[in-house]
C-alpha cells in the first residue's frame, strides 16, 4: 500500500488511528493511556528502520519509550501515584538519558559532554515529574502530550531531521487521539502514569535527540519545558469537556509554538 | 664461524621481508572519496568527503597489499551549503541522523581483507566498510594505478582511482529511498606517499 509510505500518513493519520483504537479498547481496564505508545510504535513500524543492532541513540529512545509505558502501567496498577512519584520516575529516566546519548557525549570534550548530559537529564527529570503529576487530569495530560510531540516533532524537522520529526509528530498525533477520547468521555479516559510517563519521556528525549543529532537549538528545549506548566493555567472547570480540552491544548501549544519559533529563528542565522 | 653466518642470515630475514613491503601514507590533499546516487529519477547527485586519512602497504614481489581508510563523515559535501531562504541546507541534513548521523558516527572506515593483483599492479580490493556502526563487505576495483617519483614532493608515490558500489540501506541509511537512490557508487581518488 503506497499511501502507507507517505511520511505524512506515517506520522499523523496512522498513529492517530492506532492510538484511537488502542485507547478505546483499553478504556474498560483504565489503560487508555497506552494510546501514546500504540501510536508511536505504529510510526516506528511504518518508517521501517528499526533494528536493535546497532543500538543508536534514536533506537534507544524507542526502547525507553516502551519501558516508560510498561513502568507506567505497573506504577498505575500497583499503587496510587503520590507527589514524589513523578520525581522518582524523572530521576530514573534522567539517568537513562545519559545512556541514550552516551555514544554522542563520549566524543565531545569533557566539559561540553557534562553540560549537555546534565542539561538533558535535568530536562527529562523536569518534564517527567511535572507531566506525571497530571496523571489524574486526562484533558491536561493529553494536551501536554500533544504539545510535547508536536513541539519536538516540528522542531526536529526545522532542525533538519525528518526521522526524529516523524517520531515526534507521531507522539503528538497519538496523544491528540487520547485527548479526543478524553474530550468526549471525560475522566472515563484515564491518562494515568502510562500516558503521562510515555509522553514526557519520549517528548523530552526526542527534543534532546533533535539537538544532539541535528540542529535544534537548546533554547527550544527550554520552551518545551514550559508545556507542563502552561497546561496548568485555568481552563474553566464548568465548561464542557471539549472546550476545556481545546483551551488546555491552546495553552500547551503556546510552548510548542515557542519551541518551533526558536528553531526557525536559529535556522535563519548563518551556518557556524 | 659458519653457525654465526647462518644465524645472522636467519636474523636478517624478517628485515628483508619488511623491506619488500613498502608503506605509504595517504595524502589528505589528494585523497577524496566521492559518491553518486540517483536523485528522483531525474539526475545523478554527486557528493564527496573533504577529509580522509589512511595508509596502504605494497609488496610487489609477493603481490600483497593492505589498505586502511578513515573518512570524517562530517566533511560530507554535495555543494549545497548556503541556506538561502531555507531552514537547512542539504549538507546539514546529510549530517543528521537521517543520513550519516555524524554526531554519533563521526568516522567511516574501510579495511582491506584481500588485494587481487593483475601483473604487478593491484586490480581489486576486497574489504569491510564500517558505516553507521554496521560492517559490510565492499569490493573496490582499481581503475587507475601508477607508482613513480612525485614531481613536487620529490619522493616515491602511488596513486590512482578505485570504485565500488554499495546499497546504503544495508547500513541502515534508509531515509528517502527510493526518491534518493539506494544504490551508491563510490569513487575514490587517492595518492599515497612512501614512508
Amino acid at each position: 500500500m503506497n499511501w502507507l509510505n507517505d511520511p505524512v500518513v506515517q506520522s499523523s493519520a496512522a498513529p492517530f488511528l492506532a492510538a484511537l483504537i488502542v485507547g478505546g479498547a483499553m478504556l474498560p481496564v483504565r489503560l487508555a493511556g497506552l494510546a501514546a505508545l500504540a501510536g508511536f510504535l505504529t510510526t516506528v513500524y511504518l518508517v521501517g528502520n528499526f533494528t536493535f543492532s546497532p543500538l543508536t541513540a534514536t533506537r534507544k529512545i524507542v526502547v525507553l519509550g516502551i519501558a516508560a509505558a510498561l513502568i507506567g502501567v505497573v506504577a498505575g496498577l500497583a499503587f496510587r501515584p503520590t507527589r514524589s512519584t513523578g520525581w522518582v520516575l524523572g530521576a530514573l529516566f534522567g539517568l537513562s538519558s545519559v545512556w541514550v546519548f552516551w555514544s554522542v557525549l563520549a566524543q565531545r570534550p569533557l566539559l561540553e559532554a557534562f553540560l549537555y548530559g546534565a542539561g538533558i537529564a535535568a530536562l527529562v527529570v523536569w518534564l517527567v515529574a511535572l507531566t506525571v503529576s497530571l496523571h489524574a487530569d486526562p484533558l491536561r495530560a493529553g494536551a501536554a502530550g500533544l504539545a510535547l510531540g508536536f513541539g519536538s516533532g516540528v522542531g526536529a524537522v526545522l532542525g533538519a531531521s525528518a526521522l526524529i520529526g516523524q517520531y515526534g509528530l507521531a507522539l503528538g498525533s497519538a496523544c491528540g487521539a487520547f485527548l479526543l477520547l478524553a474530550m468526549i468521555l471525560g475522566k472515563r479516559a484515564a491518562a494515568g502514569t502510562v500516558l503521562t510517563l510515555t509522553a514526557s519521556v519520549l517528548g523530552a528525549l526526542l527534543g534532546a535527540a533533535a539537538m544532539m543529532l541535528a540542529k535544534l537549538p537548546w533554547t527550544s528545549l527550554v520552551a518545551l519545558a514550559s508545556i507542563p506548566l502552561l497546561v496548568r493555567l485555568p481552563i474553566g472547570a464548568r465548561t464542557p469537556g471539549w472546550v476545556q480540552g481545546v483551551v488546555a491544548s491552546i495553552y500547551a501549544l503556546v510552548g510548542a509554538g515557542a519551541a518551533c519559533a526558536l528553531a526557525w529563528h536559529a535556522s535563519r542565522s548563518p551556518i557556524a | 664461524m659458519k653457525r654465526i653466518v647462518v644465524g645472522a642470515l636467519f636474523a636478517a630475514l624478517p628485515l628483508v621481508a619488511a623491506a619488500q613491503a613498502e608503506s605509504y601514507a595517504l595524502d589528505p590533499y589528494h585523497t577524496f572519496p566521492h559518491f553518486a546516487l540517483d536523485y528522483a529519477g531525474y539526475a545523478t547527485l554527486y557528493g564527496r568527503f573533504d577529509r580522509t586519512s589512511g595508509q596502504f602497504t605494497l609488496d610487489r614481489a609477493a603481490k600483497k597489499a593492505t589498505l586502511e581508510l578513515t573518512v570524517d563523515t562530517a566533511s560530507v559535501t554535495t555543494g549545497d551549503n548556503e541556506r538561502g531562504g531555507r531552514a537547512r541546507t542539504r549538507d546539514e541534513h546529510l549530517r543528521t541522523a537521517d543520513f550519516f548521523n555524524t554526531a554519533e558516527f563521526p568516522r567511516m572506515t574501510y579495511k582491506s581483507t584481500k588485494v587481487v593483483f593483475r601483473g604487478e599492479e593491484p586490480a581489486e580490493i576486497e574489504g569491510q566498510l564500517t558505516l553507521l556502526g554496521v560492517t559490510r563487505p565492499l569490493t573496490l576495483s582499481v581503475d587507475r594505478w601508477l607508482c613513480k617519483d612525485h614531481p613536487f614532493y620529490k619522493k616515491p608515490g602511488c596513486g590512482g582511482n578505485a570504485s565500488g558500489v554499495l546499497k546504503r540501506s544495508e547500513f541502515g541509511m534508509k531515509y528517502a529511498i527510493p526518491v534518493l537512490g539506494d544504490e551508491v557508487r563510490i569513487t575514490i581518488m587517492f595518492l599515497g606517499m612512501k614512508q
